[in-house]
């Protein structure tokens, strides 16, 4: 397969959301195909540039899926499993990145805020956040504002993204702002938050940077931020 | 979920119609429309119940070259006489084929398990010997270890194997449905690599509303590790079933198979 067909197809097969060779994709008939795993690992070896992977093959087609579950012709599933392939390909690009001393766009600190457990919505953005080419340092869930307050000082981080999905927990994140403030880093910092109960106007209040509606569309606010 | 489709079965009348008088384009049509329907393997019982073995014989060939000219679909060769499931598995030359079945019981056990290794095929063993069918999860499960012995002895791999633990009907008996899960769950647990089939229907036997009592028999099964069921392909109720009760226990990765079957088509 020459170049431009592997790269063709590894977007094709992230649209899909096969991330091994015996998954099904959206489509049916696909099973036993090589899929992200198979053809990334190929791509590698013939030494196709690692960041023009990850733009041809990965930030697109997650546009792609975006919009399809926007119009809701992908259910939850189906998106999860493209980002699924997208965590797949950056597992295998990234020490390449790191080798080829390629920056990343900026060093993003994710976090579900004290009191609340939910995730899956953080992990899909983790995911979307790197296949745009994010370095990405996940906290988990549960993380109390003094934490996320320290891993963003030590780890110079230029964003930090915040989730919450409950309405007694969505306070929050108004905490972790004022504490970016009091030790002095908050302007160092953009902070985009989400989650069922959060709004743009929200954001506001507390003085947040932006509101991401989903993980595409955090993608896009960043975009928009010119970043 | 593996399914075998149930109905061509020379016991009903209208299949019997088709073995008796040789309608390959009968046979063919309705294979088609079972396959179609989302079938991974035919059931093929072509026991009239009036000509000798040879006769059975003939009509097994018969019935293995007409499916497997036509249709590229596993067979499963049902017939409690050795002889016919070897004329089927002959005719199938060398193509997927299914033996339904034998019982842990030496007399059969001798003559089908070497035919599984023969001919590479899948061999459904069911929870009973000598002395029928046992009434408690360890006595099957007793049944089980006999032809696992016996397999492994004929060198046919414990993933060609499919153990039944044997349905009978919850009409006879309240009971017989919590009996066949739990024998369910100690195959699966004892023999990691074999797989798990049963004869759906039986469960409601004698009773009304016979599709609701198969779709929650079958959900159970299902979260008790069943692989592969004999049923009714055809029956939307129960495909659904298959499709929402291996979704909700993760064994519909990434949800496709349900997704494919429910989400909005465009």
């Amino acid at each position: 397969m020459n170049e431009q067909e592997l790269i063709e197809k590894i977007a094709y097969n992230v649209i899909q959301g096969r991330v091994v060779a015996e998954d099904e994709g959206f489509d049916e008939g696909l099973e036993g195909e090589p899929a992200v795993t198979e053809l990334m690992e190929q791509a590698v070896e013939q030494n196709i540039d690692a960041k023009k992977l990850v733009v041809e093959c990965l930030t697109g087609s997650m546009e792609d899926v975006g919009e399809k579950y926007d119009k809701g012709i992908y259910l939850i599933p189906d998106m999860l499993a493209s980002a699924e392939c997208v965590g797949a390909a950056m597992d295998i690009l990234g020490p390449r990145l790191a080798k080829a001393g390629i920056e990343t766009k900026g060093r993003f600190i994710l976090a579900t805020v004290a009191g609340d457990l939910h995730d899956i919505g953080k992990n899909i953005v983790g995911i979307m956040l790197k296949g745009a080419g994010f370095e990405v340092i996940d906290l988990g869930n549960d993380v109390p504002a003094d934490r996320i307050v320290e891993e963003t000082r030590k780890n110079n981080a230029q964003f930090v993204g915040l989730s919450a999905l409950l309405t007694t927990t969505m306070r929050e994140m108004e905490k972790v702002v004022k504490s970016l403030q009091n030790v002095g880093i908050r302007d160092k910092v953009r902070v985009l938050i989400g989650g069922a109960p959060t709004s743009d106007k929200f954001a506001e209040q507390i003085g947040a940077d932006a509101y991401c509606r989903d993980a595409f569309h955090a993608v896009d606010v960043l975009r928009k931020m010119n970043i | 979920m593996i399914i075998i489709g149930e109905q061509i079965n020379a016991t009903r009348s209208d299949i019997k119609r088709i073995v008796e008088n040789h309608r390959e384009d009968k046979l063919i049509e309705l294979a088609q429309k079972l396959a179609k329907a989302g079938a991974t393997y035919l059931d093929v019982n072509i026991g009239t119940g009036k000509g000798t073995s040879d006769d059975e014989a003939d009509d097994m060939r018969w019935a293995v070259k007409t499916i497997g000219d036509k249709i590229d679909i596993p067979l499963c060769l049902d017939s409690a006489d050795a002889a016919v499931i070897e004329a089927g598995l002959e005719a199938r030359e060398s193509k997927p084929a299914m033996i339904n079945s034998t019982k842990a019981e030496k007399k059969h056990l001798e003559r089908i398990v070497p035919l599984a290794n023969r001919y590479n095929a899948q061999l459904v063993a069911l929870a009973m010997d000598e002395s029928g069918i046992p009434k408690t999860p360890e006595g099957r499960l007793t049944a089980c270890r006999k032809t696992a012995d016996w397999c492994a002895k004929c060198d046919v791999p414990m993933e060609n194997v499919f153990f039944d633990p044997l349905v009978l009907p919850v009409s006879a008996g309240p009971m017989q449905g919590l009996l066949t899960l739990n024998t369910l769950v100690m195959i699966k647990k004892e023999f990691p690599e074999a797989r798990t089939v049963i004869g759906l229907s039986n469960i409601s036997f004698g009773m009304p509303a016979r599709a609701i009592l198969n779709t929650a028999f079958l959900q159970m099964a299902i979260y008790a590790g069943l692989d592969a069921a004999i049923m009714d392909p055809l029956n939307e109720t129960l495909m659904q079933a298959i499709r929402t009760g291996e979704a909700l226990v993760g064994k519909d990765r990434h949800f496709r198979k349900y997704s494919r079957k429910f989400r909005r088509k465009n």
